[in-house]
């Protein structure tokens, strides 16, 4: 069936539950006029669970594809591709070296999107067993593999391949759509490309962190990518040649996603940044930040007590890139100023179960027991009312909702430097800025700057409420989840009249 | 012949003549020991007996009915022996070593009964004229070969060559001093020895085996189950030994190059004998074949699957490719030098040898084309064991398929064409399956790396 929005989700919505599929869940409800057809990327199907939210009733269809699911094998003996298709083929590959200006090498990589969508010039087929395809994949490791094994190297190549024949079988079949809007760049973005090319229908892109670079982050810290370099032969400050070969192709594929994609959407400036600077065109970039809905929250300032209640709140999982560490470090030292202040930490905790018993030991090796608390997930309408302060340590955010929602409630925050965290407490704009700063910014891993920071808020009263109300005034003036609504709302529009 | 290699290579490690020949002795000793003593000590009891039993072709009569019986029973196991040592040596790799005697017994066990069974059909229906006892001895003798086939293919699998060579030893040295005593009985008497000879081979083997992996169970048939068992290795040897005894077969049964001998079956006068010493000029040959493919080319094999698993470069992955077809060259290359001198031999000595084992000249031609066919052979026995290695199971398939193919062919049309032409019918079979394998073992060393990991 036709669709006006079809949705490009890579390991989210609607199998696993966060931000980025809140999000998603929020922008399909917001606009009942229109039908969605959603698109699941994941990797493998026992990676997932059940469905995590009832599809509203304007989604169209919900196609799920895994790409790392093992498939029948192709027969031992194939036909050969043609030598056209695969001079087509070296050539791609020599413009991603260093030094080949990228528009040069994107302009190629689009010229080969017809030969992949067509599916019989270059098939999984010849990429598996074709004489040519093992002869160039040889002749590359001669030429550029610095790492010794062959084995290594040749099913790099293989598991790093072999998703884009799914992908453009995916991108062939999809139903057909006025928009196509990817979630992220990876997979899902080169989808989108695909999906561009073989439909002719515009590409939108909303990036909510910056999926190359988390990928970069994932990529440095894997077990499972091989470095067979010996003590002699290793350069500590080389990275290994599969990483760097992985980190490629996903720059690569955030390339073609960005060069496909009108609007390019980031949440906050410092992504917008990012994302021209990993190649997206300027021009086309743009500034959405999420939104929350103030109907909600508005009513919860009303249940608040008038004391402020001395209880700092870390909402989220229980996962080191929260450091939930440096938060319970930091409570030993607001505890001791002011005995009767708390420290909550609302979230699930069996993703990183090793990590959250740790963060239980350090709790009752500061002797907190009685005065941090780990209560699991919980219903943040129930939460808002009851706290002083939503305390964010992590290392890396993007645009936390925790934030914007405990400002709809008048809960003022703590946050770390990271992401957009200190656009949404001091401000962005000059005008932003004027309202005054909702909470307090510190630098990461700072037990002592956190603590010292909390202190400050929760024992002055004035300040206190002067940061409330810079935050209620911020996140109605800035982040409504309506003002969301109609940015989107112009960008769908803009994009199905373009055509 | 797996496993060979390692007392091959400490032999040549030492580096010496003496070194060398030894290992070259031993191969010989081993590759060919165990038909090497059949036959001398079937021609043996021929020479002992000849005066005792009355008339001489009571002689022929016995000689006949045991190569019949030794032709069908090696078809007859030929498929089992190469599947059930595909077993076997499978499961030593997984050290599953509590799964061969069990699992021997029920291949044994399948194998005895099928064999008495229908040699038990063939002697009640087509054997009109003969005694009693020589049907019941021949049953029982043809019984047993089929185990001792069984038994010795499993006991080389298992690396027990020595004891192999050592059994045939006392077998056949029993079965001549047997035949010795109970000669006056007659036919029946020396059918006895040969049948007293084969119980304590096929006893002594299996105590070998038994000893050596003992089980807690009795008897399993898990080796037939499909996952275990390859039947192209069934087809393989069965097809092996038929194209081997093809040519024979059409000479007994070829009204102008055969007559009667007992019953229904038939000998060949003038080309039983030379087949016999033909055979005898492959030991130089099968000894050079079991060293350089168990030696060279085994290192090679296992270094190439080392590097390809445990993640080396390419090229060296490709410098053990090359190696191993080096080692195969060179193995089939000396095995061609090595039987060229033996068919040289035979030319220059080939008159005074038969004149000294008093057997007449007519015979020189054949016995000359026949050891070059017998050499070609050793070359296709190379050949197919380098690609079980390489676990080429079709190509195998097809080639010892040809192989029969051909000689039946080639054989037929040379007794169309006359005396002159016998024998050519064999060797031009082989020479043809030699060529064939030969160009395509050369295609799949070519496309190795490819194969090795395009085709996974």
């Amino acid at each position: 069936m036709r669709a006006d929005i079809t949705l490009l989700l890579e390991g989210t919505y609607p199998f696993v539950s966060g931000g980025v599929s809140s999000w998603v869940h929020q922008i399909i409800r917001a606009f009942p006029e229109w039908r969605f057809h959603l698109v699941f990327l994941g990797s493998r199907r026992e990676d997932y669970g059940p469905m995590r939210y009832e599809l509203p009733s304007n989604v169209a269809g919900l196609e799920t594809h895994y790409l790392f699911e093992p498939e029948a094998p192709p027969p031992l003996e194939v036909l050969e591709p043609s030598p056209q298709v695969m001079a087509e083929v070296e050539a791609l590959h020599t413009s991603f070296l260093a030094g080949v200006p990228p528009a040069q090498a994107m302009a190629r990589m689009a010229s080969m999107y017809p030969t992949l969508l067509q599916g019989d010039h270059l098939t999984r087929e010849h990429f598996l067993r074709s004489r040519a395809a093992w002869e160039t994949i040889c002749s590359r490791y001669k030429r550029f593999c610095t790492d010794p094994s062959f084995v290594d190297y040749f099913w790099t190549v293989r598991i790093m391949h072999a998703p884009l024949w799914k992908l453009a079988a995916i991108a062939r079949n999809l139903p057909a759509s006025r928009v196509y809007h990817t979630i992220s760049t990876g997979y899902a973005g080169f989808l989108g490309a695909l999906a561009k090319a073989h439909h002719r229908r515009p590409l939108i892109l909303s990036e909510h962190g910056i999926y190359t670079k988390e990928r970069k982050i994932d990529l440095l810290q894997a077990q499972w990518i091989k470095d067979n370099r010996n003590v002699f032969q290793r350069d500590p400050t080389e990275v290994s040649y599969y990483r760097s070969l992985w980190i490629r192709f996903f720059e690569w594929l955030g390339r073609a996603c960005y060069e496909a994609a009108q609007p390019i959407i980031a949440l906050y400036e410092a992504n917008r940044q990012r994302q021209i600077q990993d190649g997206a065109n300027p021009a086309r970039t743009r500034l959405i930040p999420n939104g929350v809905n103030l109907a909600r929250f508005a009513p919860l300032r009303a249940q608040r007590s008038t004391r402020v209640p001395p209880v700092l709140c870390l909402i989220g999982r229980v996962v080191p890139i929260k450091d939930v560490k440096t938060f319970i470090r930091a409570m030993r030292r607001v505890v001791n100023v002011l005995p009767e202040a708390e420290g909550w930490i609302a979230g699930p905790e069996d993703e990183d179960p090793g990590y959250a018993q740790e963060c239980r030991n350090l709790v009752a090796s500061l002797g907190l027991t009685e005065k941090v608390r780990f209560l699991g997930f919980q219903k943040v309408d129930e939460l808002l009312p009851k706290i002083g302060l939503t305390v964010l340590s992590s290392i890396s955010e993007a645009l936390p909702l925790v934030i914007l929602e405990g400002y709809a409630a008048g809960v003022p925050t703590l946050a770390t430097d990271v992401g957009s965290c200190r656009q949404l407490v001091e401000g962005l704009t000059p005008e932003d800025r004027a309202l005054g700063p909702s909470g307090a910014i510190v630098g990461i891993a700072d037990p002592t700057a956190l603590a010292d920071a909390a202190l400050a808020l929760l024992t002055d009263e004035a300040r206190w409420q002067a940061a409330s109300r810079a935050a209620i005034a911020r996140v109605e003036t800035y982040y409504a989840d309506q003002m969301m609504f109609d940015a989107y709302r112009k960008v769908y529009s803009e994009a199905m009249e373009r055509g | 012949m797996a496993g060979i290699g390692f007392e091959l290579r400490k032999l040549l490690a030492r580096n010496t003549l003496g070194g060398v020949l030894q290992a070259y002795a031993y191969a010989g000793m081993i590759g060919s020991g165990p038909w090497v003593l059949s036959i001398i000590g079937i021609l043996l009891v021929g020479v002992l007996a000849s005066g005792i039993v009355v008339p001489p072709s009571l002689v022929t009569q016995f000689q006949t009915t045991v190569t019949y019986l030794i032709a069908f029973s090696l078809i007859l196991t030929g498929g089992l022996q190469l599947a059930f040592t595909r077993y076997v040596s499978d499961r030593l790799f997984e050290q599953r070593d509590e799964l061969v005697l069990p699992n021997l017994h029920g291949v044994l066990g399948l194998t005895l009964a099928g064999a008495a069974a229908l040699s038990t059909l063939a002697l009640a229906t087509l054997f009109e004229g003969v005694s009693f006892a020589y049907r019941v001895l021949v049953v029982m003798a043809f019984t047993e070969l089929a185990g001792v086939w069984v038994l010795a293919v499993l006991l080389s699998g298992l690396k027990r060559y020595k004891a192999i060579v050592l059994l045939f030893a006392v077998a056949y040295s029993l079965v001549v001093g047997l035949a010795y005593a109970l000669a006056p009985f007659g036919l029946e008497g020396l059918l006895a020895a040969f049948a007293l000879g084969q119980l304590v081979l096929l006893g002594g083997m299996w105590w070998t085996v038994a000893r050596a992996y003992p089980s807690p169970r009795s008897v399993s048939y898990h080796c037939l189950r499909r996952r275990t068992f390859y039947p192209s290795l069934l087809v393989t040897g069965t097809l092996y030994n038929l194209a081997v005894w093809a040519d024979k077969f059409l000479f007994w049964a070829w009204p102008e190059t055969s007559e009667p001998v007992i019953g229904p079956l038939r000998g060949s006068l003038i080309y039983d004998l030379p087949v016999f010493l033909a055979y005898l000029s492959i030991v130089p040959g099968m000894a050079v074949f079991l060293v350089r493919i168990e030696t060279d080319f085994a290192e090679y094999y296992d270094k190439f699957f080392t590097a390809v698993r445990e993640g080396a470069s390419l090229e060296y992955i490709q410098d053990m490719r090359d190696e191993m077809v080096y080692a195969v060259r060179q193995g089939l290359g000396e095995i061609a030098k090595i039987q060229f001198i033996a068919v040289l031999a035979t030319f220059v000595a080939g008159p005074s040898l038969l004149a000294l084992l008093g057997i007449s000249g007519l015979y020189l031609p054949l016995l000359q084309i026949q050891v070059v066919g017998a050499s070609l052979q050793v070359m296709l026995l190379a050949i197919l064991n380098v690609l079980f290695y390489l676990d080429r199971r079709r190509i195998v398939v097809a080639l010892t398929a040809i192989f029969l193919l051909a000689n039946t062919l080639f054989t037929v049309l040379t007794l169309k064409l006359g005396a002159p032409f016998y024998g050519y019918g064999f060797a031009i079979a082989l020479l043809t399956t030699v060529a064939l394998g030969l160009i395509l073992l050369d295609r799949k060393l070519d496309r190795l790396e490819y194969e090795t990991f395009m085709f996974q």
